[in-house]
């Protein structure tokens, strides 16, 4: 038996504690059941233990940890969004990402990059103003910047883009950052388990129980767990979690496509996203450069790669970066994307009694894992919306008040 | 990349298309609730979904109906299904 | 010294064309179809590049397009793979990610201090204090990445085409070839593809002195080459499998993207490294590695070898060995010689020692192999204390395979280990989706053609929908070519899993202890199988290693995803030639002609304005003054035009128009307004009845198709009797506005312009210059003025004309931005640009373009119904205060009020009619009610203030669009 060899082996080296419990039974009642070990999971497990000392919580992750949006992402953090309901939610999230490895005592390779979005047109530069404005106004670093600037912080891009639709100038976000999402989930699940939550990996959420309006537990594939709340935290799987208790949404999944190059020898220190052109690069503390574009057209409930992706995301980005023609493309993958109407998440409480919803976030929620959890902790401790997420709740399509996000649609990471 | 074998047009590949979305009729005398219901919300869940698709070089509509769990076209939809009448 | 064989039987070498070529400043000679590694390793260098963490020497290993560690940098490239680059004459190269040279890389301090850097060790350090944490960041990003590359690199791009087959073979071995005859026979239309340059698979080096095999190889090569039903593409990569049969296939020229009906997998296996100490010496190759080396490229792979095996696949390779000239001085068998075979009966007769029931313990040298220890084995672990040393400069490694079966998980197939084989096998494959040959477990070569056969006639049958019973797993030999555990411990470790990454065994183990004991878990935390070969030689025994590690069997421990692509492919390739479609009006030349500025409007080109770009502010003044004063001719072409026809076209256009649509009279035209389902604008232009039955609708430049495709949805759904006619491309469109537009016209035309018998809002139909035009009496720019519809082929004749009549009135053209100008003081909005994404018409200001009232339904309507009660803002016009001379607030900058955001300028713009700056802006409520001055912060951050006004901000009553004013004075 190898094992035996191997244990053998290394117990004298490695003493290093598990980051994630072993796999174990469940109890027969939680107090809370989180649905999905993602990013946003394991950071409101995270936050109930750490900030309302609640630990009689299951996370439920049907594969592994992180291994949904969160594995899959580009990485991108930035607070610059369109709304003053985005900017203050994203910034405070930035802000927590800011002191996340402190937090962990796990370095999450959080990198401050600086992020451009391109203008190749006027209209484009008139919502990056309209961007900066709001952002400034928040006390957000952002602003417009033209295209002397960015071709001294971006000297090797073409700004004539080969000839046709040429940048006119940016918005450029300084605190515009990039980390290592893998770690994110990791250290959020640490922390919460090393303070008592649950986390079961492999379980997967196959039913919800109600009585009357109210859940009274969740159904797994290891058997039913009885439980006062149930959030859920899925991502990409949403519309199969609602759909369980017959509570519609606006949410609609599409493929997220993303890929990466061969690794070189870092060149490019910053963020660049164009709308116009639908791509956006950054490159990896790896070296790989990280590559990504806009949604696929159609709804799709699959993590499929296509070729039209790679196609048209290279024959773009080397309008910008010429020299990129002579690397080569190594993985490509995609994650599904629960997209709203506006641009905007849905959070916080529903019509069904210990029900809450973490869902609609689509290209861009990865920024916002540590301010999700932090308020839908909030949130679930206190059985009220947490004043950040007012304004995404679900009601808002019932009400006709949409979030305004929707005004700066572009590639929205 | 996705083929559909279409009626009249034959097989072609997705990126002729535009993707237009779930089938709808917006209900004519409904409450607040449920006219917001109609606008807004989808029918997000895996399954099948009847969905317009409209094809750019010959200007057809197709409503398929979509398994969007494994992408796969099981029926065309006769136009005629998909028909409500509007007030005038 | 120089390791070039005489000629091989099946070499690739052109010997009449030598090729000389530089290395890290040395000078080389090799042939014509020698790869830049053979080459190299033909003079005698081993030593081919340095690993990607600690720098450790590495040289070649397969030969097969994974020697990811001989990865070479040009001038022109980075991380070229040397194994399977063809070598070309004056090639410049050097190793890839050494500091200083490959010989004396000062980064193999690294190596030495591994001890400190255990599995993740990144993750662990670093980030305290958190201000040092960006220092040591940049030290990291120093170490990262392979190859350099060059920014001022030109753009290459490499053209596509497209590929149609009923059955794409992949892979070119004898399970292939048989696969595609099999089909071809049936009448497929098959394509037979290789990555290699030349046919033939492992018959061609694995096979190659084995007699049997030369009538198969014969036989195939010709018939494959020879049937009329098969397309042979050597040299060309599958890169990847993607939904529907759709295979890009990279070759030399370019990527053909092939659609199959069908796709049989003869993809073959990949060999495996066994894990020992130092086994990432070069020196130290895969069996099938240095096979290659010595058939394809005549050059023997040392002059002393040693040959570990666990299947008789090595004791071939040892044979081979012999008749290359290399000493082999032993063959370490992990299992017994009684399992293997005739070919071990074979070595048994040379005498070579064979040490049955060993493995390698430690390989040992410094830059290049010197001795192989090995040591008993019991199939677990190896007991050291019995170790023997072997003088030795090359060890192979014959200990197992791995399924190549990418592209088969990329189409949703299933593979399952079979214990027998021990190896992953195919276990469910969907429809259209067919293996065979050793991916299949099909290893004598009768097994492989029997497989091929079996999966060739599967596919036909599938295709012709013919009934046939899979039997996937009918041709599957008895017995293990892999051991299942090819792995041994050694106190020091440098043991490597995973060649790209400079993983050892204990990284994965402590990974696995740590928490990340799911495969997945355990690729992201310890990074292997990331690297550019994508774990070829290290997903296999990375899940043997955790499948042990948890107790757990190798299908409960399953795999990582197999993603695309197969290799990686160049972005050249993947972008294709650059293909940037605009659309150009019918005037375009004459645009440019007249010093037009031109600026992209969608797809479209339009005149932004005509003059320098330095005098843009005066061009616009004079191009508006033109429009006030005199004459002006703007070019409005883009206009998305559809002609809407039949009994129900009034009804179309009331539903989804805001206002009605039906009772338009004959020859007039009315606003249009598009709302979607929530209330949002969309779109406007102008709707106007040419007939009964018959209307003609015009939309913006950047939403014209989307209207026709909701027209023409609409007419579906609602089951109307309309056609539309998209008649944007076919004609042309100006605009000709001022106060002499009638007095221009009149001579040419033959339609009456009489104020009674073409009003304002007026739509007529008969000849302008001889030419049939449908003329519109417009007012978007406030003056009396017509929109001259007409084919595009007169469009140039008809606008000289028009200027040249026209230069008595001081007839101008006009561009873009003149005409925003001109809208914006008669208040009129810009779809996209004074609304936003959220904006319903009650915000916009255009109640009035809303009947709730009296229209029973239009898309839209319940829902502004209920906005309408509910707008939180609204759009409002302002002017900048008389005789302001401060800092201008621009587009989208902000009001503030109390301190807090009140809304945004939309549009704003110098009016030289006003004398003043005007603008509208988007005010949130209740300022937007209020009778309060506005405040806007410009980019200084001061505010400025804004004189609420209503608008239109010029001639208030529409005096001018409606009245001739030259007639009346
Ligand atoms: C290609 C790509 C690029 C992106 N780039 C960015 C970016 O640059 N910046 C950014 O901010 N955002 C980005 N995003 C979006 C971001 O990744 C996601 O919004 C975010 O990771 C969502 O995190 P999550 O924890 O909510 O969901 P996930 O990480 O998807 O986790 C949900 C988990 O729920 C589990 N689950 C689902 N159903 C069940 C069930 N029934 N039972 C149990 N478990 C279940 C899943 O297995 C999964 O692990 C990108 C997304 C993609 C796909």
């Amino acid at each position: 038996m190898p094992w035996r060899l191997l244990k053998y082996g290394l117990k004298s080296s490695h003493d290093e504690p598990r980051f994630f419990p072993e796999s174990r039974p469940l109890k027969s009642h939680y107090d809370v059941v989180i649905i999905g070990g993602g990013g946003h999971g394991m950071a409101c497990a995270y936050y109930l233990a750490k900030e309302h000392g609640i630990t009689n919580v299951a996370v439920l992750e049907q594969g592994y940890i992180g291994g949904g949006n969160t594995g899959r992402n580009t990485t991108i953090v930035r607070s610059n969004y369109l709304t003053p309901e985005g900017v203050k939610f994203y910034d405070t999230s930035l802000k927590l990402f800011e002191d996340l490895s402190d937090d962990f005592d796990l370095n999450i390779f959080y990198s401050t990059r600086g992020h451009f979005t391109l203008a190749h047109t006027d209209s484009a530069l008139r919502t990056m103003r309209w961007r900066a404005e709001v952002n400034k106004h928040h006390g957000i670093d952002s602003e417009v910047v033209d295209r002397d600037f960015i071709a001294k912080e971006v000297p090797y891009m073409d700004l004539d883009c080969a000839g046709h639709s040429p940048v006119m100038g940016a918005l450029y976000h300084a605190p515009g950052a990039v980390a290592r999402h893998d770690a994110v989930a990791w250290g959020y699940a640490r922390g919460a388990y090393n303070r008592g939550v649950e986390i079961h990996q492999r379980t997967r959420v196959t039913g919800i129980r109600t009585q009357g309006d109210k859940v009274t537990g969740v159904e797994t594939d290891r058997g039913f767990v009885s439980c006062n709340k149930v959030v859920s935290m899925v991502a990409g799987s949403t519309p199969r979690i609602t759909s369980m208790l017959g509570l519609d949404t606006p949410i609609e999944i599409f493929p997220l496509q993303a890929c990466v190059s061969e690794p070189v020898k870092p060149f490019m220190d910053t963020i660049v996203v164009s709308g116009s052109l639908h791509v956006y690069v950054s490159q990896s503390s790896r070296g790989e450069m990280v590559m990504g574009a806009s949604v696929d057209p159609s709804v799709l409930h699959s993590t499929r790669s296509s070729f039209d992706f790679v196609e048209g995301l290279t024959d773009k980005m080397i309008d910008l970066f010429p020299f990129m023609s002579r690397m080569k493309v190594m993985r490509q993958w995609a994650g599904m994307s629960d997209i709203t109407p506006d641009f905007a998440p849905i959070m916080g409480k529903t019509p069904i009694e210990g029900f809450y919803l973490d869902a609609g976030w689509g290209t861009w929620g990865f920024k916002a894992t540590p301010v999700s959890g932090k308020t839908m902790a909030w949130t679930l401790a206190n059985d009220r919306n947490h004043e950040l997420i007012e304004p995404f709740r679900l009601s808002r399509f019932t009400d006709f008040d949409l979030v305004g996000e929707k005004g700066a649609a572009s590639v929205g990471h | 990349m996705k083929v559909f074998d279409c009626p009249v047009i034959g097989r072609r590949p997705i990126s002729e298309f535009d993707y237009v979305g779930e089938v709808r009729k917006p209900p004519m005398d409904a409450d607040e609730a449920s006219w917001a219901a109609y606008v807004f919300n989808r029918q997000g869940a895996p399954g099948l979904l009847r969905e317009w698709w409209y094809h750019r070089p010959t200007g057809r509509w197709y409503v398929m109906e979509r398994d969007t769990l494994k992408d796969e076209v099981v029926r065309f939809i006769d136009l005629e299904e998909v028909r409500y009448d509007i007030p005038a | 010294m120089t390791s070039r064989l005489d000629p091989q039987p099946l070499e690739w070498l052109d010997r009449s064309e030598t090729r000389s070529f530089e290395f890290e400043g040395q000078h080389y000679i090799g042939f014509a179809g020698d790869s830049i590694s053979s080459a190299l390793l033909a003079s005698g260098q081993t030593l081919l590049g340095r690993s990607f963490k600690y720098h450790r020497p590495r040289g070649a290993v397969t030969l097969a397009n994974h020697d990811v560690n001989a990865l070479f940098q040009s001038s022109e490239e980075p991380n070229i793979r040397g194994d399977v680059t063809p070598l070309a004459a004056g090639m410049q190269l050097t190793a890839c990610n050494v500091n200083g040279s490959l010989a004396k890389d000062r980064d193999q301090i690294i190596g030495k201090l591994s001890r400190f850097l255990p599995v993740g060790f990144y993750y662990k350090t670093f980030h305290k204090p958190k201000k040092f944490f960006p220092l040591w960041e940049r030290l990291i990003r120093e170490k990262a990445g392979l190859g350099r590359i060059d920014t001022g690199w030109s753009v290459r791009r490499k053209a596509k085409t497209y590929g149609f087959c009923d059955l794409l073979v992949i892979g070119a071995g004898a399970s292939g070839m048989q696969a595609a005859l099999s089909a071809a026979e049936q009448g497929l239309d098959v394509v037979l593809v290789d990555e290699n340059p030349q046919i033939g698979g492992s018959l061609d080096y694995q096979l190659v002195n084995e007699a049997s095999a030369a009538v198969v190889r014969a036989r195939l090569k010709h018939d494959v080459q020879n049937h009329t039903n098969i397309r042979v593409l050597p040299g060309h990569l599958a890169c990847g499998w993607y939904t529907d049969h759709y295979v890009p296939l990279l070759g030399p020229d370019g990527i053909i993207k092939m659609r199959a009906r069908a796709v049989i997998s003869a993809t073959g296996v990949m060999e495996q490294p066994a894990v020992f100490r130092n086994n990432d010496l070069p020196g130290v190759m895969m069996a099938s590695g240095a096979q290659r080396l010595v058939a394809r490229y005549a050059v023997k792979p040392g002059q002393r070898a040693v040959v570990l095996t666990a299947n008789s696949e090595g004791y071939r390779a040892a044979l081979d060995m012999v008749k290359a000239g290399v000493d082999v001085s032993a063959v370490i068998d992990m299992g017994s010689l009684a399992e293997r075979g005739v070919w071990a009966d074979e070595l048994n007769a040379l005498k070579i020692p064979v040490l049955e029931r060993h493995t390698v313990y430690e390989a040992q040298g410094k830059e290049q192999l010197k001795r192989v220890v090995v040591a008993p084995f019991d199939g677990d672990k190896c007991d050291s204390r019995d170790a023997r040393e072997f003088d030795a400069d090359l060890l192979l490694m014959s200990v197992g395979w791995a399924p190549a079966a990418q592209l088969l998980y990329q189409a949703g197939g299933r593979l399952a280990y079979d214990s027998t084989l021990e190896q992953l096998l195919p276990q469910e494959l969907p429809n259209g989706i067919f293996a065979c040959g050793r991916l299949n477990g099909a290893f004598t070569l009768e097994q492989r053609l029997a497989d091929g056969e079996r999966a060739g006639a599967e596919a036909a049958a599938f295709l012709k929908g013919e009934p046939l019973i899979p039997a996937l797993a009918a041709c599957r030999d008895t017995q293990a070519h892999s051991h299942p555990w090819p792995i041994v411990d050694h106190p020091k470790g440098k043991n490597f899993v995973d060649f790209d990454e400079d993983l050892q065994l204990k990284d994965l183990v402590n990974a696995a202890k740590e928490g990340f004991d799911n495969i997945e878990l355990m690729k992201r935390f310890s990074t292997v199988g990331m690297g550019p070969s994508q774990g070829k030689h290290a997903n296999m025994n990375g899940i043997r290693v955790l499948a042990a590690v948890t107790g757990r069997s190798i299908d409960q421990t399953g795999s990582t995803t197999a993603r695309p692509m197969f290799h990686p492919v160049p972005v050249q390739a993947l972008a294709g030639r650059r293909f940037r479609p605009e659309r150009l009006t019918a005037l375009h030349p004459w645009h440019l002609d007249n010093g037009a500025q031109m600026m992209e409007a969608g797809v479209w080109m339009r005149p932004e304005f005509y003059g320098r770009p330095e005098e843009r502010a005066q061009a616009i003044l004079r191009e508006v003054q033109a429009v006030r004063t005199g004459l002006g001719l703007i070019d409005v072409s883009t206009l998305g035009k559809i002609e809407v026809m039949g009994p129900d076209a009034g009804k179309l256009l009331d539903g989804t128009y805001t206002m009605r649509m039906s009772n338009i009279k004959l020859g007039m035209t009315r606003y249009a307004l598009m709302v979607d389902d929530s209330g949002v604008i969309v779109d406007d232009g102008i709707v106007g009845r040419i007939a009964e039955d018959r209307f003609y609708v015009t939309a913006t430049t950047s939403h014209a198709d989307a209207t026709f495709r909701t027209l023409s949805r609409h007419i579906v759904e609602w089951g109307l009797d309309v056609r539309l006619v998209n008649r944007t491309g076919t004609l042309a469109a100006m605009n000709l506005a001022g106060p002499h537009a009638r007095k221009l016209l009149k001579p040419l035309t033959d339609i009456d312009l009489s104020e009674d018998n073409f009003p304002y809002l007026g739509l007529q139909e008969g000849t302008l210059c001889g030419v049939p035009v449908r003329l519109i009496r417009v007012g978007f720019v406030g003056e009396l003025g017509y929109e001259i519809h007409l084919p595009v082929d007169a469009a140039l004749q008809v606008w000289n004309t028009l200027m040249e009549q026209g230069a008595e009135y001081g007839i101008r053209p006009f561009g873009v931005e003149a005409q925003r100008v001109l809208r914006l003081e008669k208040g009129h909005i810009i779809v996209g640009q004074d609304t936003d994404g959220l904006t319903n018409p009650f915000e916009a200001n255009m109640p009035w373009a809303v009947p709730l009232k009296t229209k029973p339904w239009f898309t839209g309507k319940p829902s502004l119904a209920l906005l309408k009660e509910r707008c939180q803002r609204s759009l409002r016009g302002f002017m900048l205060p008389q005789g302001y001379s401060g800092e201008l607030p621009k587009e989208c900058h902000l009001l503030i009020d109390n301190g807090d955001i009140a809304g945004r300028i939309t549009s704003i713009a110098y009016s030289p009619s006003l004398g003043r700056y005007i603008g509208l802006a988007m005010v949130d409520q209740p300022l937007a009610s209020s009778e309060r001055m506005f405040q806007v912060r410009v980019d200084s951050g001061a505010l400025v203030p804004l004189e609420p006004c209503s608008t239109p901000f010029y001639d208030a009553e529409g005096v001018r669009q409606t009245v001739d004013l030259t007639e009346v004075a």
